[in-house]
């Protein structure tokens, strides 16, 4: 009886405003359908202003610029006159389908953006195990460009000592010369599993700038390496080209390879990575970014924030 | 310049590039090898101690047929070891005119090249090479590729470092991140004494080692008894001695008339010095000669020498640690003995290798090193695969391209990929994820074969490797990059090696069971992850609760 009174009243009320429910629908249909079109981008209903998170959805180069702009487009990052470093992966000579190296044309996109901000120098570089079959595909994607910018740095006079001050463990290195010279350095790894990390994203990357990574694996807790790594190598905008994702048998592979065509931006590496980690199904499982140790670590000392839930998301597609 | 010099250069440039060429990726036009394969010692020792002619050796007969009839020009034009010693002897030379003029007549000492000659080859009856000990290409070979290249390598990069700030100042990025990879080899002190006493011998007399010790000059000098084109004396001579004095191979003798045409190495110098242009190079009839060469006297030495040479392989065969002999129960393997991917079964790649050192010149990732003493003498300076070191390339195949006697065998890349160098194994004592529990698996992160399977067992709280040997070509990456300090964690050995004397390696590896396969994006008929591998944890590797 009280089911059916409550029914008939919810029934009424409705059939009250049934024409502008109808109304309110459509447009909201319509405004959906213009977001996804990519006409209109839907306004944020909470938050407002730059997200945290900027993802684009799309083909590799497309998606990146689009994930860059939900942050403000490059030239919120690089001033003019800025020296850049983007430290792709490309550790290894495989084809893009292999999920193991960051899309060679995420990486052009990249350039370019810091081109068109007026960028005075800018490098790519990675430290793969061969100087140049690994770094061939992205110096190919790049060939367009005026200037050869994309290196793999196999000579140790190319690395010069840092202290980590704000490391827990690991506290010296010796990094890239151009790294510590950068105004702003740009993380572009690649959405990958990693056997002894879980995953490899941008914080796990920034191994690939200092000389000797080994100690690292062999001296240290390697998670809370990275996190003091990281803690010296703090990307001002970290761009994950989760365009394909090799979600099992990583960082090597070869192994189970997802098309998510998703590309993921922000200045926060920690949320970044998270939210990569989220976002993907690794090896065929869910997983929160808590369960990576590394992204823990980071969170808990305060590098950044793997609390995606409350983070400010956009994404668009493109 | 004179035309001798002209040709010498030109001759010696193009040996210095062809050398430069033997490099990976192999992109010269013209075989690489081609100055080892006109070494006349290398043809016939080779062909002696393998019982066979490979290909690229017949190179040396179109040249000694010319020598039939033009006498030793290969000596004085072609030949880079004698453009070295023509250079090196002008460094070294000069002051000694007495000890000089002490050596010249020493006709004993001429036939010690031959004694060497035919040293090589009673070893080579025995089935032994020991062309290395002499061939003058095989040394000259070794001489650039392993100690000047590596050593200009190092200069270039030290000059690049210095160059660096000026290249970044104005923006020239390739020179700027020009990055020199500078090779480097076992045994170079070595090498750099012998050359050192080679090229001193100069000091005593020119041309040391074309006059008494070469015995590919040895065949030619048998080849060039009595050419065709040989040098006349007119009768305008004033008996004055200069050319004697000045020919660099003492080849006239007393007599200013008679020429040792077996010596001479038709450089013209005697032409060049003649103050009454009595003196010139042409064709004559073939049978008159005015010079005897007079084997009798020393003909109990040359025996004794080749009988020598008989000993030597003897020994070599007899030595416990030779190789020579069929593998047997018994015999000992240095563990560390990897043969480049393609050697032939380890007899015959004795038999053939010539140690000039080209494969260990062109091997990218310069892991090929030679050998010291491990397997005995008659191994010395062959080619090992130094995993440690450097891996060897899994999509490079230029060592057997550029080995001149096919010990290495010059496979295609379909085929190389089957031939299986050794097998890992892995050092568990040592090993980061086996003994120290730490997440470490840098093994299977390199493996270019997917050979390396990683589990977690009951007992341990990471995953641990292990080596699928069926897949595993021992290309050594594993071991080059694993993390532990001194001795990896995981080594390869030669267990398992795949090295066949003809036929496909492919079809051979497949029969035995191997599955050797770079490995490649993952697609419908690649096995999926082994998930169930990871049931016991509940959690993938690197992931926790």
């Amino acid at each position: 009886m009280k089911i059916d009174s409550l029914l008939n009243i919810k029934w009424g009320m409705n059939k009250l405003n049934r024409r502008e429910f109808l109304k309110k629908q459509l447009q909201g249909a319509m405004w959906v359908a213009m977001g996804a079109s990519g006409i209109l981008i839907p306004k944020p209903v909470i938050a407002t202003g730059v997200p945290d998170l900027g993802i684009g959805k799309g083909a590799p180069g497309p998606a990146t610029r689009a994930a860059v702009e939900l942050l403000g487009g490059m030239k919120a990052f690089v001033k003019k006159g800025s020296r850049v470093v983007i430290k792709p992966n490309m550790s290894f000579n495989h084809p893009p389908e292999e999920a193991t190296s960051t899309h060679p044309e995420v990486v052009k996109e990249l350039v370019a953006m810091c081109l068109e901000a007026q960028a005075s120098k800018i490098r790519v570089l990675d430290h793969p195990f061969s100087p140049t079959l690994a770094v061939k595909n992205t110096k190919d994607a790049c060939n367009g460009f005026k200037k050869d910018m994309v290196y793999g740095l196999v000579d140790s006079n190319f690395y010069k000592p840092a202290q980590i001050t704000n490391g827990l463990t690991f506290k010296k290195t010796d990094v890239m010369q151009d790294v510590l010279e950068a105004d702003v350095l740009i993380a572009a790894p690649v959405a990958k599993a990693h056997s002894s990390t879980g995953v490899s994203l941008s914080m796990k990357g920034m191994m690939g700038l200092i000389w000797n990574r080994d100690t690292m694996h062999r001296d240290y807790d390697l998670s809370q390496a990275i996190v003091d790594l990281a803690s010296l190598l703090k990307p001002q905008l970290v761009v994950v080209d989760a365009t394909r994702v090799l979600t099992t048998n990583g960082p090597h592979g070869p192994g189970k390879v997802l098309k998510m065509d998703t590309v993921i931006a922000s200045k926060d590496m920690v949320a970044a990575d998270a939210k990569t980690v989220q976002m993907c199904k690794w090896y065929g499982r869910r997983f929160e970014p808590r369960q990576i140790n590394h992204i823990r670590y980071a969170h808990e000392q305060g590098l950044g924030r793997m609390d995606v839930e409350n983070l400010f998301v956009k994404s668009v597609e493109v | 310049m004179r035309f001798q010099r002209v040709v010498q250069s030109i001759s010696f440039i193009f040996f210095i590039i062809l050398l430069w060429l033997a490099a990976f990726p192999l992109i010269s036009p013209i075989l690489v090898d081609t100055f080892l394969g006109l070494d006349p010692i290398i043809f016939l020792g080779t062909s002696l101690s393998t019982r066979s002619f490979g290909s690229l050796i017949w190179l040396s007969l179109p040249v000694l047929a010319f020598t039939v009839f033009i006498g030793r020009f290969f000596c004085s034009t072609i030949c880079p070891m004698g453009a070295t010693i023509d250079f090196t002897d002008r460094l070294i030379r000069s002051k000694q005119k007495k000890l000089f003029q002490l050596f010249t007549n020493s006709r004993s000492l001429k036939y010690l090249k031959y004694q060497i000659l035919l040293f090589i080859m009673g070893s080579a009856f025995m089935g032994i090479s020991l062309v290395f000990i002499a061939s003058p290409m095989s040394l000259i070979t070794h001489f650039y590729g392993l100690l000047i290249h590596p050593a200009l390598c190092l200069i270039a990069g030290k000059f690049l470092v210095l160059t660096r700030p000026i290249a970044n100042y104005f923006d020239i990025t390739s020179l700027a991140y020009a990055q020199i990879h500078v090779p480097s080899f076992a045994l170079q002190w070595f090498s750099a004494i012998l050359f050192i006493l080679i090229f001193a011998c100069a000091a005593w007399t020119s041309h040391f080692w074309c006059r008494y010790l070469c015995p590919a000059g040895a065949i030619f000098a048998l080849f060039s008894i009595n050419p065709f084109w040989k040098r006349q004396v007119s009768k305008e001579c004033t008996q004055c001695g200069l050319c004697q004095k000045n020919c660099p191979m003492s080849a006239i003798g007393e007599n200013p008339f008679e020429t040792n045409h077996s010596e001479c190495i038709v450089c013209e110098t005697c032409v060049r010095v003649c103050p009454v242009k009595a003196v010139s190079f042409s064709s004559t009839s073939f049978k008159k000669t005015n010079y005897s060469q007079n084997f009798s006297k020393s003909r109990r030495k040359l025996i004794g020498a080749g009988v020598f040479g008989l000993g030597a392989g003897i020994i070599s065969l007899t030595d416990m640690k030779s190789l020579h002999a069929d593998i047997a129960p018994g015999k000992i393997i240095p563990p560390g003995l990897i043969r480049p991917p393609g050697a032939l079964p380890e007899k015959d790649f004795l038999a053939r290798c010539v140690r000039c050192g080209e494969c260990m010149k062109a091997c990218p990732s310069n892991t090929l090193q030679p050998l010291a003493l491990a397997a005995g003498f008659s191994a010395f300076f062959s080619p090992k695969v130094t995993p440690r070191r450097s891996p060897c390339e899994s999509l490079c195949n230029v060592c057997g391209h550029v080995c001149p006697t096919g010990a290495i065998r010059p496979l295609p890349m379909e085929e190389k990929i089957w031939a299986k160098m050794g097998t890992a194994h892995i050092l568990k004592h040592k090993c980061l994820a086996w003994e120290f529990n730490k997440k470490c698996m840098v093994c299977d992160e390199v493996c270019p074969y997917n050979a390396i399977e990683f589990k977690v067992i009951p007992g341990s709280s990471v995953a641990v490797p292990f080596v699928n040997e069926n897949k595993c070509s021992g290309c050594g990456c594993c071991e080059h990059f694993c993390p532990v300090h001194a001795k990896a964690a995981i080594i390869v050995e030669p267990m398992g090696a795949l090295r066949i004397k003809k036929g496909s390696y492919r079809e051979k590896a497949k029969e035995m069971g191997l599955s050797l396969q770079i490995k490649k994006a993952q697609n419908e008929e690649y096995e999926t992850y082994p998930l169930n591998e990871y049931d016991e944890s509940g959690l993938p590797p690197g992931f926790t609760e």
